[in-house]
């Protein structure tokens, strides 16, 4: 098995007829320059934001996470306010998608290509859609808050908001993908524009856009939870507030419930969506 | 020399392999015929501890190899190397690269983490893809290459494990006559040149009569013939192949190329023998 | 056995085919016309309660609509076309009117908004890091056993279940406002989200290479080193560039709990005041979001485009 042991002078020869291969030093340079920028970023912007501060605050920290998980005085917990309020969030997702939806219908069909013939609509269309999207929905919820007061009120406006912008530019994209020869076909026997939408675009973009409304109830419920930091209504005030008061163990009580009350939801929308819409799960 | 003393696979109530048992010296060259879904593969993969056996024992140089554990058990599977029907190179990284991956077992952690191959590494791996006529792709990658160019440099892989052992599962089943050929006359040459058993699972029975020293048959997992290649008659191979029979021995197949002389420019192109002479 | 019972159902069927098949037509339009009435009630009764839920009522609305208007009409800048380019006089004043005296603070909310940026570079690069560690024994065919593949999967949807906000919220109260918290908050979530996607990259990997490595006596983390690591990398690359426009968003609001970036600044403004720094903030709020998006997009592009290629 003499060719199995490589000598120094073996290497060397094969240097000299395959230089490219053992010229290993360019991609080695660029890998450690790039590893080395990635970690010295890392290690530089840690330092700066003070993460020091994690070694400091040990004890404290300990505190809290003890006090999250030993339950006290469970009796006086206000249960009721605790459900009502992750009642109040899932009606303002529901509401607040709900009406966002109604709404995307309209805006999906003015800011789509295939059924807005003027393009200077569309874009005005589009344009405010994006601000409702660019903004964040908490943001959204501060604003209304602001302007209408605390509670659920303001949570409602703020996902109706920015599910509509989201929701009309999905349905928009929808109405552009659709098949032209169904719509041709009810346009021959002689509809006029509104009886075209009616029979050729919804039957077509219905189940997807009814999939696409049921998927952000979902997301929406998860959105919610948090609305209420801001004053917004749902059980993010009741998290908020207890907090505040320093009553760890209802803040963890009200989170996981809040965890179980979201995984049910994504479970039912995947099985209402893959039992009635007979689409694989987003 | 390779033990194996009645392995058994089952899969649910069936049994892939039944109670196999078999003496294999060193440096032999055996293939082993049967139909698709005759265990070959199953027996081929149990050799290596890729599937693990129901019961039965592989004994090697009086070692024990189906109680390994751990490292000794990566130990072994670097001992006795393994080529794929469908070649397994990892295709986004380039040829020399899979082909040092054949010496990961003697690195350690940090080094095959991080990539970091030696000279000599790289000395192995280009002695290897020259001696399979590869040297010239060493940097392209993987999956540009065509089928009958990856499956040899799944061999170069398999030689810088510098194995005791070869196997080889259906190496050409996805290959043209002329790839099939190359490939069959580098195991060939491998066994030959180098000592190594060679163990190879062949669907075609021209192929195995034509490069093997000894031929094992199964059928249903039960070994049916073990012998000779002069000695296994048309209807012991009938038996074998059973329903399957017209395919195994029919013209115009892989198989029935191989063997017989290729055109002069085919040769020339591929230079199979060039290029195991030239590493000599 | 369904050859022989096939017989036996012709014979039970003796009536007219015709009305057979009409009968079995107005059974399933009935059936359907109920499923239907069904889904309206309870979709209406879903709809009344929430209502009834959230106090969404038409009074309240309507008081609401018009103080929105309202809000906004005060959050409108108030500029003047003959001073609008004006810059600071000699006093360091801006006119009134002028888009200088509009962005006052222009200085601060620049400074902030860079900082947004990097806590969700940061948060990114760290969450990321942690997901690709975590998606190996989360992936079904590549867990070495069931155990690490249930205890990683688990931790994967704590952290990704919890909105970071709330992460932030907790993690200020522990280390103190500042952006740190934001980071480590938002870097938690990264770690599930971008956790779950990475496992179904990896779930859809070809596992031939990973044969080929353990074939040649690679331990498990070679066989992922060699075998995955290669197949999916410009798939991770893309979903945590996607990330990475998520988390700025994220970085912006994670200031309203005190968690630094641009967002405390954005909750104090809109909280205190109700004049055009609302909007002048939110602008820069909305313009870096969306130059962000625009960039990483091409970024996304230029690596998934380079595998088209191929």
């Amino acid at each position: 098995m003499s060719g199995y042991t490589v000598t120094r002078a073996d290497i060397d020869a094969l240097k000299l007829v395959h230089p490219d291969v053992f010229d290993v030093r360019r991609k080695r340079a660029i890998l450690a320059i790039v590893w080395a920028v990635v970690i010295g970023y890392v290690a530089i912007s840690l330092w700066y934001f003070d993460v020091g501060r994690f070694l400091n605050a040990s004890d404290r920290a300990w505190r809290l996470i003890s006090a999250m998980f030993v339950w006290k005085d469970i009796e006086t917990w206000q249960f009721a306010n605790i459900y009502g309020a992750i009642a109040q969030t899932l009606a303002m997702a529901f509401l607040g998608t709900f009406m966002a939806s109604v709404a995307a219908l309209f805006l999906g069909f003015l800011a789509a290509r295939t059924t807005m013939p003027f393009p200077f609509v569309r874009q005005i269309v589009r344009r405010i859609l994006d601000v409702f999207r660019g903004v964040d929905q908490l943001i959204w919820g501060l604003v209304f808050v602001r302007a209408v007061g605390l509670g659920p009120l303001a949570g409602v406006l703020a996902i109706f908001i920015s599910d509509t912008g989201t929701l009309s530019k999905l349905y928009s994209e929808a109405l552009e993908n659709i098949d032209r020869k169904q719509v041709e076909g009810v346009r021959a026997t002689g509809a006029g524009p509104i009886k075209v939408m009616r029979y050729g675009y919804l039957p077509q973009v219905l189940p997807v856009f009814i999939s696409q409304s049921l998927y952000f109830f979902e997301s929406s419920t998860r959105s919610a939870t948090i609305l209420g930091l801001v004053g917004a209504g749902g059980v993010g005030m009741i998290i908020i507030e207890r907090f505040r008061a320093n009553l760890f163990d209802q803040v963890a009580f009200v989170v996981i419930n809040v965890l179980i009350c979201v995984f049910a939801i994504d479970w039912v929308s995947k099985k209402i969506r893959e039992r009635y819409i007979g689409e694989q799960s987003h | 020399m390779l033990k194996i003393d009645r392995l058994t696979k089952s899969f649910k109530s069936r049994n892939a392999v039944n109670a196999i048992g078999l003496d294999i010296p060193e440096g032999q060259m055996v293939g082993i015929i049967g139909r698709s879904g005759a265990g070959k593969s199953t027996l081929l993969r149990m050799l290596n501890r890729l599937a693990e056996p129901t019961s039965g024992r592989i004994v090697f140089d009086g070692r024990d190899i189906t109680a390994l554990r751990g490292r000794d058990l990566l130990a072994w599977r670097a001992t006795c190397a393994m080529v794929f029907q469908q070649f397994n190179l990892v295709g986004r990284l380039d040829v020399i690269t899979n082909v040092m991956a054949g010496r990961l077992y003697h690195h350690n952690f940090v080094a095959s983490m991080l990539q970091l191959f030696d000279d000599e590494d790289r000395a192995r791996a280009i002695r290897a893809l020259d001696r399979l006529g590869m040297a010239h792709t060493a940097l392209q990658q993987a999956d540009t290459l065509s089928g009958g160019q990856m499956q040899r440099v799944a061999i170069a892989r398999a030689l810088v494990q510098e194995p005791r052992i070869l196997l080889a599962d259906e190496p050409i089943a996805s290959l043209d006559p002329l790839n099939a050929k190359i490939v069959m006359d580098a195991l060939s040459a491998i066994n030959r040149e180098d000592g190594i058993t060679v163990i190879c699972n062949l669907h075609t029975l021209d192929t195995a009569r034509s490069y093997c020293d000894r031929i094992i048959g199964l059928a249903d997992g039960n070994l049916v013939f073990d012998g000779a290649p002069r000695d296994l008659t048309e209807a012991k191979a009938r038996e074998i192949y059973g329903a399957e029979s017209e395919e195994a021995f029919s013209e115009g197949l892989t198989s029935t190329t191989i063997g017989k002389p290729l055109p002069a420019a085919a040769m020339i192109a591929a230079r199979p023998q060039y290029a195991l002479g030239a590493a000599q | 056995m369904s050859e022989a019972g096939f017989p036996g159902t012709l014979a039970r069927s003796d009536t007219d085919p015709v009305a057979g098949f009409e009968a079995h037509r107005r059974q399933l339009a009935r059936e359907k016309r109920a499923m239907n009435l069904l889904f309206a009630a309870l979709f209406i009764a879903a709809l009344a309660t929430s209502i009834y839920v959230s106090r969404f009522y038409p009074d309240r609305l309507a008081a609401g609509i018009p103080r929105i208007f309202e809000y906004f009409g005060t959050i409108l800048p108030h500029l003047e076309w003959q001073v609008l380019f004006e810059g600071r006089n000699e006093a360091g004043r801006a006119t009134p009117g002028s888009i200088a005296y509009w962005f006052a603070d222009f200085g601060t909310y620049v400074r902030l908004i860079v900082e947004t940026i990097f806590m969700a570079l940061t948060a990114t690069l760290l969450g990321a890091a942690v997901a690709f560690v975590l998606s190996f024994p989360a992936s079904k065919n590549l867990a070495p056993n069931s155990t690490v593949f249930w205890i990683s999967r688990r931790f994967m949807e704590i952290c990704r279940g919890v909105p970071e906000i709330l992460y932030a919220l907790v993690l200020v109260f522990a280390v103190g406002i500042g952006p740190i918290a934001g980071v480590i908050a938002i870097a938690i979530h990264t770690a599930g989200a971008l956790g779950k996607l990475f496992a179904e990259v990896n779930e859809n990997a070809s596992m031939r290479p990973v044969e080929g490595i353990k074939s040649v006596g690679g331990n498990w983390f070679e066989q992922m080193r060699y075998g995955v690591v290669p197949q999916v990398l410009p798939n991770f690359t893309s979903y945590t560039l996607l990330r990475f426009e998520i988390n700025v968003r994220a970085s912006s609001i994670v200031g309203f709990v005190g968690a630094g970036g641009i967002g405390s600044e954005l909750n104090r403004v809109i909280s205190l005041y109700s004049d055009d720094r609302v909007i002048a903030v939110l602008i820069l709020v909305v313009l870096t979001v969306t130059l962000i998006d625009l960039l990483s997009e091409q970024l996304r592009f230029y690596f998934i485009g380079k595998e088209n290629l191929k």
